[in-house]
């Protein structure tokens, strides 16, 4: 009912401002034409020309030329265009005129995208930071979401996988959901798309500008999605009136950015292994003789003398200069109705492994036509095609002292159950995987009336996937256990989204700006897989080629769908007074087909309010700001966490033998999960929860933003709390109704922190330009609660009564879980053991609590803590926190300097404050001999003992902060005069991971959330030789 | 208000857009597309039987049968849960994992009949066919509640399955009467529904199952009454005519011209013969084969008897013979103490051909025995499978076997004619002469319960018989040697994940 009102009184009111026109058009009414060009003389297209006043108005065509009928003789037109200082004219009875528009100064007028519509970023109540995607397109990347590592405050990216085509990990003011997506939700040209981290559908090239929704106040209108902030993409479009050709090349030669870590000396190496055994009561390896496998180990002193085999595997498993290609061609051409662009992209990975590559060709085609001078219609289409041949994790730490080959020339193996040999996984295991992805938009928009806006879109995205592998007989452990193992899995997705809005905008008596946005939106998702396995080949020259050919008793099949539909009201009021106070007021409905059907609709919304102070003429004869504005938001976005289908009773099935033959037994109760060691026993869930429903976040954020010195130093200050409450969650049931667990909503999480932002330019003159920009942030997360404990099952640490539970999987390692979850602790804390250096003697490690082999000398001196059990022993009681993944800020600074047609640029980035896991600190060739022995009675360093039940314990959590010399860049842009065919070249070389700068002993400290650090190959660094012509 | 009105415009709007946002299930099964035809209602019945074949029950069957007597011992770093087990360590029980496993994956089968319970009745299928498969509904819950009494006592009753929160947490049997009532009256309707099989069915009960469980369910509490057993004592049947109901029943399978399928097996290498899951002693065995996917549908119970001997393939002699069959060896978790390996009588053969001291090659030569040290312990070879798969065989934990009803009839009916050729049957097939004749009944009773134990060591009913007898306070090392009463022995305590979660206990 409510909403009809609106609509009837928005149209009133439009009727309104038009009868106002007549009114004043009836005094003398006259013609008049002119044209609008920028400072160089070029013709502006698009800018509005609007009678003061009034909702007469045009926008200028092509050549920048207008006509404007029926204007009263003493009106005044306003003429605005973005990215230009508004001007107006006095008519004063002339009828032709040549306006001049000047850009504006700074960033302070852009306009910015956010949700359903665009704002000035001056009048921006919420937190919404911009980036220009020019800045980072030096690099070249499969997806530009990783590009935004340190660009913006309050923004986590961590890239902690090298390989060709990884994704990374995007977190916008921490991580909130324990069940659900942290990842931001991308919007691609307001198409929804999702989860942040692998775009990597979109060339990055083709991108324009991003836009990162922080706070409620401007992710609130995502709804149950925008819990985790939202990252608006905006794709190049062409400009009107401009025929041009773009073509940027991008070579990147790729190496380690420091030495690995492996054995060069053989016999080192056997001393110390021969000393590990013998420490552990074993016998040796190297001693001359010949193991059960029937492999021979040389004994030390044939290591030293007569044995030649030294294979340095690192040489054959990684390429010495991988290089890699982005090449990227764009053409836009337009005329005064119709403007089309169209790009290509070839890119090419090539990882450090031999013959592990990702490719990808992609084709953007977008046009837009304008049918009537009020009605425009767009239409693009986005195809990627992408291909991954996967070799990578080769066994590049093999013993050097196995040969490559034996005498036959076969692959030499240690054993049937060597499944490790590099060469041999290269040459016989498969898996390829290639997808193909295509976005495509539709869109019409509607000038109704000068006042009233509407914009209906239509998206469609279709993405698949088809994966390859096979497993060999021989060398592989899947292919030895199952004589040979197949497969190929298909995967494909589409996504319907329609949506419609329509947007009201108008100034009243001057003082009183008002704008409306309602809308709707419907989304319609489904993906479907399949998967086929045979094992058992008698002949695997066809790899997985005819899966028919293996045994057909054991063939494996799978088959699954999933449906998600959403459907949702949406509505933006902004009201402006005297361009100095703003409210800001969201709101959406989501009714979604994943909710419990107790809960299908959920509400969202926001509020947010601002003081332009710079407007006031008591700051303003301050003569200090030229921008002083607070802000201030609250609202509540959602998380939607339940995946389809959870909320429905759900039966399991399993194959029973009965008769002779295997029958398909179903009933109540699906196994859900595993629990015990090493996963052996079942879970077993299906008693549906209807009132399931989304993830809630609450959120504070207060702002200040100020600009100095004509705009040339900004400053942008956040603070902000955020809450998500209603997690969903596992609670246990009580098992005698048969089942294990059930999914609800229950536990609290907060994030709170401040950004800062400031950037500026130092120094400008005719030659130099030298800006910059320096980013800080941090964020404290807390686990305000996880739920009624009983239910959940939470641990309790005896000493502090602190209640946890464990998170992620065990360790195999350490054989026990790292992380936990715990209950006024950071997410992901790590809980082990306190160590006080090593055990000296047996009667230190007896008296500090250690029995049996742990308190021999030259073992870790663990720390009894607690003693409340009686017991003066060190047991699991004495278990503590002992490290926080969690960075205590961020920070990045960026320098640009340019002096005539050089331009140069460096970016730090820093992370500090983290801890780091570091699972290899001891064993490792660099470390190993630095153990302790009864000569070197060190602190620092354990004993060699093959036989150790390593206790999870800070001797392994290290300081993983760093600072990044992430990239630098040097160009140098070559004129032309306007006879020549090309217009602009540009050639720039850069680095990427030039720098680290770290105490972190491991090859990087760039890990992930939960902080675990597993070895892997050293970060890359990469040189990238870049040019650009533009025809 | 306003906030809800604005809700409901938005919510008016969406649904101008005729949009459905209810779920149906895709690629699964549940409440609203299952139950339709007669092959549903068999693979209902089939998920029943599949829930105890998981490790978390089938194991258990031996760690609270034997593992916990003196006929049994854990390996020296066997899991904290079954040392406890052998130990006794009374004050971990609630939170004893592998207690919570067993009480556990008892609901998770009751909670799969209650819902054949619920659902075949109404089903338009054949009456023979549904009779069936609700008998073997009503088996599985009563042999479910069978162990749960004998385990844990009194515990939360579910005749419906649990379809919501609200469902989940039920209050205990507010009796031991009502407890064994329950038991008594479901194998009581399973006997009435089911049918004698034609020919045995691997995995699958008949009313010769259900009459023989209710048998040992009437001399459970006949006997527990009897020997004073706490808390039986107090139970309100008489013990004579429970013995009399125990007679009644097991002679419905031992004793019945009408049940012609069951019967003693002569030979008794062959009751253990992998290959025989259908031989005439099974009434009631798991079904397991090595060609399944994962453990539970393939077993590796052998893996728990059999010793570490060096990896390789060992070859057992097979009785008397030189025939020679070949097993994989084991971790060694159910080792036999030397004490009951020693309390067998000269000449048992199922000390001699069942428990092993001596394995071979291929070639014949011994590689390990315990004479030479190797063998660490002489392990029970009633769980072995020649034709194993790596670690994969057909070997099913026997559940119900004619040789136990049959001593079961003995037991209760005392020193009669029948009993006495039942138990002569037994001792003759084992290598052994015939009982003294004219025992007086106590004494009678008194050698049936140790023919019991070495007739069926191993297989699960050990521990269960002491306690019946009353005896657990005594007869059990590990108890005596902490002075534990009859009182503390009686009942494992409820897990506590239960107590914990379930308010209406």
């Amino acid at each position: 009912m409510k909403f009809y009102l609106i609509v009837l009184s928005l149209l009133a009111v439009c009727l309104w401002g038009t009868g106002n026109v007549r009114a004043q058009s009836a005094s003398r009414s006259m013609t008049v034409t002119g044209k609008v060009v920028d400072q160089n003389g070029a013709a502006v297209t698009g800018a509005s020309v609007v009678v003061a006043g009034t909702t007469k108005g045009t926008t200028t065509g092509a050549d920048g030329a207008f006509s404007l009928t029926g204007v009263a003789a003493d009106a005044r037109l306003t003429v605005n265009f973005i990215g230009y200082k508004t001007q107006t004219v006095e008519i004063g009875g002339r009828t032709s005129f040549n306006i001049v528009l000047v850009e504006e100064a700074t960033a302070v007028d852009e306009v910015v995208v956010v949700g359903y519509g665009q704002v000035k970023k001056s009048d921006l109540t919420g937190s919404v930071a911009s980036v220009k995607a020019e800045k980072l397109t030096d690099i070249p990347a499969n997806s530009i979401d990783g590009l935004l590592q340190g660009r913006v405050a309050g923004v986590q990216v961590v890239n902690s996988s090298q390989d060709p085509g990884a994704s990374s990990t995007v977190r916008i003011r921490g991580n909130s959901s324990l069940n659900g997506s942290n990842a931001p939700l991308v919007v691609i040209d307001g198409f929804p798309w999702g989860d942040a981290g692998d775009l990597k559908q979109i060339n990055p090239q083709d991108i324009v500008s991003m836009e990162v929704l922080k706070d409620a106040s401007a992710s609130a209108i995502y709804g149950s999605r925008g819990a985790n902030g939202v990252i608006l993409i905006t794709t190049r479009k062409a400009q009107e009136n401009v025929t041009r050709i773009t073509l940027r090349q991008q070579t990147t030669v790729s190496g380690f950015s420091s030495e690995l870590n492996l054995w060069r000396d053989p016999v080192l190496m056997a001393m110390l292994s021969n000393e590990s055994s013998i420490n552990a009561g074993l016998t040796p390896t190297y001693i001359g003789a010949t193991n059960a496998n029937g492999v021979y180990y040389p004994s030390i002193a044939e290591l030293q003398t007569t044995w030649t085999t030294n294979t340095r595997w690192d040489d054959l498993v990684f390429r010495s200069t991988p290089v890699s290609n982005n090449t990227t061609v764009q053409v836009q051409s337009s005329n005064d109705r119709t403007m089309f662009q169209a790009s290509a992209n070839y890119y090419l990975d090539n990882g450090m492994y031999i013959e592990d590559t990702y490719r990808k060709y992609g084709g953007n085609f977008s046009v837009e036509h304008k049918l009537l001078d009020n009605l425009r219609m767009k239409a693009s289409a986005n195809i990627t095609s992408n291909k991954r041949h996967n070799n990578g994790g080769l066994a590049y730490w093999r013993n050097p002292i196995f040969p490559v080959y034996d005498d036959e020339g076969d692959y030499w193996l240690y054993g049937a159950q060597d499944y490790s040999h590099p060469l041999a996984l290269t040459d016989l295991q498969k898996n390829d995987s290639k997808g193909l992805d295509i976005i495509s938009f539709a869109s019409v928009n509607w000038d109704v009336l000068p006042c009233l806006n509407v914009m209906a879109q239509f998206n469609y995205k279709h993405g698949e996937q088809i994966t390859d592998k096979y497993f060999p007989k021989k060398y592989s452990e899947r292919g030895v256990f199952n004589d040979g193992y197949g497969s190929i899995d298909n995967w494909k997705d589409d996504n319907i989204v329609f949506e419609a809005y329509a947007t009201f905008d108008r100034t009243f008596a001057e003082k009183h700006r008002l704008t409306v946005m309602g809308g709707y939106s419907y989304e319609n998702y489904q993906s479907r897989s399949s998967s086929l396995a045979a094992k058992g080949f008698i002949n695997e020259s066809l790899g997985n080629e005819n899966l028919a050919a293996g045994d057909s008793e054991t063939y494996s099949i799978g088959n699954s769908f999933y449906k998600t539909e959403l459907v949702s009201a949406l509505t933006r009021i902004n009201y402006t007074f005297d361009n100095r106070f703003l409210f800001t007021f969201t709101a959406r409905a989501d009714g979604s087909s994943k909710f419990g059907s107790n809960n299908k609709w959920a509400f969202f919304p926001s509020g947010a309010f601002s003081w332009k102070m710079h407007e006031e003429r008591f700051i303003r004869n301050l003569n200090v700001f030229d921008v002083l504005k607070i802000r201030a938001s609250y609202g509540i976005s959602g998380n939607q966490g339940i995946s389809a289908y959870q909320t429905l009773s759900r039966y399991g099935q399993h194959k029973y033998f009965n008769g002779g033959k295997w029958v398909t037994a179903i009933g109540p109760g699906y196994q859900s999960g595993t629990t015990g060691q090493d996963g052996i026993y079942a879970l077993w869930s299906g008693i549906p929860n209807k009132g399931l429903k989304w993830e809630t976040t609450a959120q504070v954020d207060l702002g200040l933003d100020m600009s100095f010195f004509g705009n040339r130093l900004n400053v942008t200050f956040d603070w902000y709390d955020k809450r998500t409450s209603d997690l969903l969650r596992e609670r246990n049931i009580a098992p005698s109704s048969g089942y294990d667990k059930m999914w609800v909503n229950d536990g609290e999480i907060r994030n709170r922190g401040i950004e800062l932002t400031i950037d500026g330019v130092a120094f400008q003159n005719r030659d130099w330009r030298v800006g910059g920009t320096f980013v800080f942030s941090r964020n404290r997360n807390k686990v305000l609660s996880l739920g009624n404990a009983v239910q959940t099952g939470l641990k309790t640490d005896l000493r502090t009564g602190m209640q946890y539970e464990y998170y992620g999987n065990q360790s195999e390692q350490f054989r026990a879980y790292t992380n936990i979850l715990a209950v006024g602790q950071p997410m992901y804390v790590f809980y082990g053991y306190r160590t006080d250096g090593i055990v000296q003697s047996l009667a230190e490690g007896l008296s500090a609590g250690l029995s049996g082999d742990d308190a021999l000398p030259g073992e870790f001196k663990y720390v009894d803590l607690y003693n409340g059990d009686g017991l003066e022993t060190v047991d699991e009681n004495d278990m503590c926190i002992i490290g926080d993944p969690n960075p205590d800020w961020m920070a990045s600074l960026g320098i640009d300097v340019s002096w005539r047609r050089f331009d140069f640029s460096i970016f730090f980035n820093g992370v500090f404050g983290n801890d780091v896991l570091n699972t290899k600190r001891f064993d490792q060739p660099s470390n190993m001999p630095m153990r302790w022995t009864a000569d070197n009675p060190t602190n620092s360093y354990p004993r060699l003992n093959a036989n150790r039940q390593t206790k999870l314990s800070d001797w392994w959590v290290e300081d993983g902060s760093f600072v990044r010399i992430q990239t630098m860049t040097l160009g140098y842009s070559i004129p032309f005069s306007k006879k020549d065919a090309a217009r602009k070249v540009r050639l720039y070389v850069s680095a990427d991971n030039l720098y680290t700068f770290t105490g972190f002993e491991g090859y990087d400290p760039e890990v992930g959330m939960t902080g675990i650090y597993s070895g892997g190959y050293p970060r890359l660094r990469k040189w990238t030789f870049g040019a650009d012509f533009t025809f | 208000m306003k906030i809800k009105h604005l809700i409901l415009a938005f919510g008016g709007i969406s649904l101008l857009a005729a949009c459905n946002l209810d779920e149906y299930p895709y690629g699964f099964y549940s409440e609203d597309n299952f139950y339709k035809t007669e092959a549903d209602a068999e693979s209902a019945v089939n998920y029943i039987y599949d829930a105890i074949n998981y490790i978390e029950y089938s194991r258990s069957i031996v760690f609270l049968g034997d593992m916990n007597t003196d006929d049994m011992e854990p390996k020296g770093d066997a899991a904290a849960a079954n040392k406890e087990l052998d130990g006794w360590k009374i004050n971990n029980f609630r939170t004893n994992t592998t207690l919570g496993n067993f009480y556990k994956y008892s609901y998770i089968t009751i909670n799969r009949a209650n819902a054949v319970i619920k659902k075949v009745p109404g089903m338009n299928i054949d009456e023979g066919r549904r009779n069936r498969f609700l008998g073997e509904a009503y088996f599985m819950r009563a042999y479910s509640y069978f162990n749960l009494a004998r385990n844990f006592g009194c515990v939360p009753v579910h005749t419906t399955p649990v379809e919501t929160l609200e469902d989940t947490a039920v209050p205990a049997a507010e009796s031991l009467d009502a407890m064994w009532k329950l038991v008594i009256e479901d194998f009581k309707t399973a006997g009435t529904l089911l049918p004698f099989f034609a020919a045995p069915e691997t995995g699958r009960a008949d009313r010769a199952a259900a009459y023989g469980m209710l048998a040992k369910a009437y001399l459970y509490i006949a006997s527990a009454k009897e020997h004073g057993v706490p808390q039986y004592a107090a139970m309100s049947h008489d013990v004579d005519e429970y013995y009399a109901e125990a007679v009644k029943y097991a002679g419905l399978v031992v004793d019945n011209p009408e049940q012609t399928v069951f019967r003693f097996d002569d030979n008794l290498l062959d009751i253990y013969d992998v290959e025989r899951p259908a031989g005439p002693e099974h009434i009631f065995i798991m079904s397991m084969d090595r060609t399944g996917e994962s453990e539970g549908q393939y077993s590796k119970i052998s893996k728990m008897y059999l010793p570490y001997v060096s990896g390789a393939t060992i070859y057992l002699k097979q009785g008397d013979s030189d025939e020679m069959v070949p097993t994989h060896d084991g971790w060694g978790e159910y080792r036999t103490a030397l004490s009951f390996y020693d309390a067998f009588a000269a000449g048992d053969r199922r000390h001699d051909w069942l428990i092993v001291d001596k394995v071979y090659d291929a070639a014949g030569n011994v590689v390990a025995s315990t004479a030479d040290g190797k063998l660490s312990y002489p392990f029970c070879r009633k769980f072995i499978d020649p034709n194993f798969a790596g670690d994969k065989t057909s070997t099913r934990p026997y559940l119900l076997r004619y040789s136990d009803v049959a001593l079961t009839y003995a037991e209760a009916a005392g020193p009669t004619a029948k009993a006495y050729e039942l138990v002569n049957f037994i001792r003759n097939r084992a290598g052994l002469g015939d009982l003294e004749p004219g025992l007086d009944k106590k004494t009678f009773r008194e050698r049936v319960m140790d023919e019991r134990r070495f007739e069926l060591a191993f297989e699960g009913n050990r521990c269960y018989d002491l306690r019946r007898w009353n005896r657990l306070h005594t007869d059990i090392a590990e108890a005596k040697g902490q002075g534990l009463t009859a009182e503390q022995m009686v009942f494992y305590p409820i897990p506590s994940v239960e107590s914990d979660l379930n308010p209406n206990l």
